[in-house]
């Protein structure tokens, strides 16, 4: 039951990457990542039940709290980016 | 056989990656990559029952590396540039490298072999002691922190080092504009999020922090989720704003003060009669004083982490705000 499960959610994570590898834009990218990290989210419980070491949920928690701050990093890096070469100011952009 | 499966799968995931990430020129883009690798081999630790490695790297490859990447990223550039060699030497050197490693491989003992070296020479030991002499259901806690203390001591002393070269080498400016981004203050969801996810981030580190003993955490983590929990709001509302709430000075105090509690109670024990870092004899009963040890060096440990890591970010981002000087 729980393996099935799991190989569902791999391949969701390969289909995943596939899109992570090819772009072609900024934007896809950071979908994937998004998409990769919710999956993970998700096999990490899976994992946790099927060893039945339901503590791993731990891990599936930090995931949740954390992987969204980095794409949240990446938008700003990349909106600064912008605004800088759109402008040609060195705005005060937070990161 | 079905963690077989998996594990392979994962493995087949990461080399993937692995090729993806030395084939790119796109640094933004590599950033990101790096951050599924971290995923995807934190869901391999957890495969390979190595929950505490897992924990630790979904909290630090996840948040702060590729965070601390982007904002390298963000005072240099974003694009690699073509390599003007040719590749054959390295190639070379890297295929030699490797066939050497695989070839060490083949005299290793196989994958979970219960007679391998390891699990005969220290690890029974720790696994039968930890319940009476400790009393720690985690045993990695009570590896690290106890049986291990001296490497931890040390760890930390390395963070603490990185800590320091990264100030000497970037140093700190002060903005003087303390001003918002007018763009942030449109990103209302973001803000929103914020506001509900930081407290939660920080009740979740405190968790980590002192829930170690019994399950996956520690100091290290519990540090690193902390000062993720404030890069987040530094995102959000502006490094000006974060500042109020820890200002520099603070994270410079409590970057040594960690240091300092971790020896101070190596110390402690030592004054009480007993050795350096020897917990059983900081109370009347030694289960308790090894509780009371562990407990305070990981709070050092967590107090200097965190502390290192919001420097370090601080550090690179006030440079940020700075008019590089080739512009002018």
């Amino acid at each position: 039951m729980y393996i099935v499960v799991s190989i569902v959610i791999l391949i969701a994570i390969a289909a995943g990457l596939l899109r992570a590898f090819l772009g072609p834009t900024l934007y896809d990218r950071v979908l994937a990542v998004n998409m990769v990290g919710t999956l993970t989210v998700l096999i990490v419980a899976v994992l946790g039940f099927m060893t039945e070491r339901p503590e791993f949920l731990d891990i599936a928690l930090v995931y949740v709290l954390i992987s969204f701050v980095s794409t949240i990093a990446v938008l700003r890096v990349y909106a600064h980016r912008n605004t800088e070469a759109a402008g040609g100011t060195t705005g005060p952009g937070d990161k | 056989m079905e963690e077989h499966l998996i594990n392979n799968v994962l493995l087949g995931l990461l080399m993937m990656t692995g090729f993806a990430i030395v084939r790119m020129r796109s640094l933004l883009a590599v950033t990101m990559l790096t951050s599924i690798y971290s995923l995807l081999s934190a869901s391999l630790f957890v495969v390979l029952d190595a929950v505490d490695v897992a924990l630790t790297e979904a909290a630090i490859g996840a948040g702060i590396s590729t965070i601390l990447m982007l904002a390298t990223v963000a005072l240099t550039t974003d694009e690699e540039k073509a390599p003007r060699h040719k590749p054959l030497l390295p190639l070379f050197v890297v295929v030699a490298t490797g066939a050497a490693l695989i070839y060490g491989t083949l005299d290793m003992p196989h994958y979970g072999d219960p007679m391998a070296p390891i699990h005969l020479h220290v690890a029974p030991t720790y696994l039968h002691v930890t319940p009476e002499e400790i009393g720690v259901p985690n045993v990695v806690t009570s590896v690290l922190a106890s049986f291990r203390g001296y490497d931890t001591l040390g760890e930390v002393t390395v963070i603490f080092t990185a800590g320091a070269g990264v100030l000497a080498l970037l140093g700190y400016r002060t903005r003087r504009r303390n001003s918002q981004n007018p763009e942030i203050r449109k990103m209302v969801v973001l803000r929103v999020i914020t506001k509900l996810f930081f407290p939660l981030i920080l009740l979740f580190a405190l968790y980590v922090q002192f829930h170690g003993d019994y399950g996956p955490g520690g100091g290290f983590q519990a540090g690193v989720i902390f000062a993720t929990g404030f890069i987040l709001y530094a995102l959000a509302y502006g490094l000006g704003n974060v500042q109020r709430i820890i200002p520099y000075r603070t994270l410079r105090i409590m970057m040594v003060a960690g240091v300092l509690i971790y020896i101070g109670v190596g110390i402690e024990s030592m004054l009480l009669g007993g050795k350096f870092l020897e917990y059983r004899i900081l109370a009347d009963d030694p289960v308790t004083g090894q509780h009371l040890g562990i407990m305070l060096i990981e709070l050092g440990v967590g107090i200097t982490v965190a502390a290192v890591i919001l420097i370090i970010y601080y550090g690179f981002v006030s440079r940020q705000h700075q008019e590089p000087p080739e512009d002018t």
